[in-house]
C-alpha cells in the first residue's frame, strides 16, 4: 500500500515541478495555461491517491470532478483574456503585457 | 502495478512534450494524451468517474479551447522561447527527480494522516450527500467563468 502510495505521490510531485518549471521559464501565454493544466494533473493525482491510501476513495474522486470543473472555467476565462492581450499587443509574449496601460 | 508505473512515466513524457514542442497545436495534443494516461491511471486505481472526467472534460474539453486560442492568434504571433529553458530541463528534471527520490519516501512517513472512517455508499451519495456545500461553489464558479468570457467577447457598444 505505501509503496504504491509512494509511486503515486512521487509522480505528482514531479507533474508539478515539471509545470512550476515551465511557469517560470516560458514567454507564451498559451504554453503557460498549459503548465497550469499540469500542474492541476499534479494535484489532482496527488488528491486521488491520498484518498486511495486512506481508503476515502468517493469523497478523493468528488474533490477531483470539482477541481476538473474550477481548472475548466480558469482555463477559459484566462484564454479568453489572452485573446484580448493578443489583439492589443498582437503578440502572445507575457513580457509584452507590461506596455499595457488601462 | 508495473503498467500503472509505464502510465505514470508516459504521463509525465507528454506532459514534458507539451511543454517543450515549439508547435502549439503539437503541444495541445500532447496536453490531450497526458490526460488520457492520467484518465486511464484514475480508472486502475479504482475511480471510474474522476477518470471520466479526466478523459472527456481535460483531454475533450481544454484541448478544443487551447486548439481554438492557437486557431484565433496567427502564425507570425509565435514567442520564441529562450533556448536556455530548453537546454536546461533536461538538467533540472534530473536533479529534481534524484531529490525527489531522496526525499519523498521520508516526507510520506511524516504526513500526518486524518482518522479514516470506512465509506459506505454509493459515488452518488457522496457526492450529493456529504459535499452539498462544494457543489454550491461549483455552480458558482462554472456561472462566474461563463459571465467572464461572455463579458471579455461582448460586442462594443455602438456608443463607443
Amino acid at each position: 500500500m505505501t509503496e504504491t502510495w509512494y509511486l503515486y505521490m512521487f509522480f505528482a510531485a514531479a507533474l508539478v515541478a515539471v509545470g512550476l518549471y515551465a511557469l517560470l521559464t516560458m514567454r507564451n501565454i498559451i504554453r503557460l495555461l498549459i503548465a497550469v493544466g499540469i500542474i492541476g494533473k499534479g494535484i489532482s493525482l496527488a488528491l486521488l491517491a491520498s484518498g486511495w491510501a486512506q481508503n476515502l476513495l468517493l469523497t478523493a474522486q468528488s474533490l477531483v470532478i470539482t477541481f476538473i470543473v474550477v481548472e475548466v472555467c480558469l482555463v477559459a476565462v484566462a484564454l479568453a483574456l489572452a485573446i484580448n492581450a493578443y489583439r492589443h499587443t498582437k503578440d502572445l509574449d507575457v513580457r509584452k503585457l507590461t506596455r499595457l496601460k488601462g | 502495478m508495473t503498467l500503472q508505473t509505464l502510465l505514470l512515466i508516459g504521463l509525465i513524457v507528454f506532459s514534458a512534450l507539451a511543454l517543450l514542442s515549439r508547435d502549439l497545436i503539437k503541444a495541445a495534443i500532447s496536453f490531450a494524451a497526458a490526460s488520457l494516461f492520467l484518465g486511464i491511471v484514475f480508472f486502475r486505481m479504482g475511480a471510474p468517474y474522476a477518470g471520466v472526467f479526466e478523459i472527456s472534460v481535460v483531454a475533450g474539453l481544454i484541448t478544443v479551447l487551447f486548439i481554438l486560442a492557437v486557431a484565433l492568434t496567427e502564425k507570425k504571433a509565435e514567442v520564441r522561447e529562450s533556448p536556455k529553458a530548453r537546454l536546461i530541463f533536461p538538467l533540472f528534471f534530473i536533479v529534481f527527480i534524484i531529490i525527489d527520490v531522496l526525499v519523498m519516501r521520508g516526507l510520506i512517513r511524516k504526513i500526518p494522516t486524518l482518522p479514516a472512517e470506512a465509506e459506505t455508499g454509493l459515488f452518488g451519495q457522496v457526492l450529493w450527500g456529504q459535499r452539498t456545500f462544494d457543489l454550491v461553489g461549483q455552480v458558482a464558479v462554472i456561472l462566474a467563468g461563463v459571465f467572464a468570457v461572455l463579458a471579455l467577447f461582448r460586442k462594443k457598444d455602438l456608443d463607443d
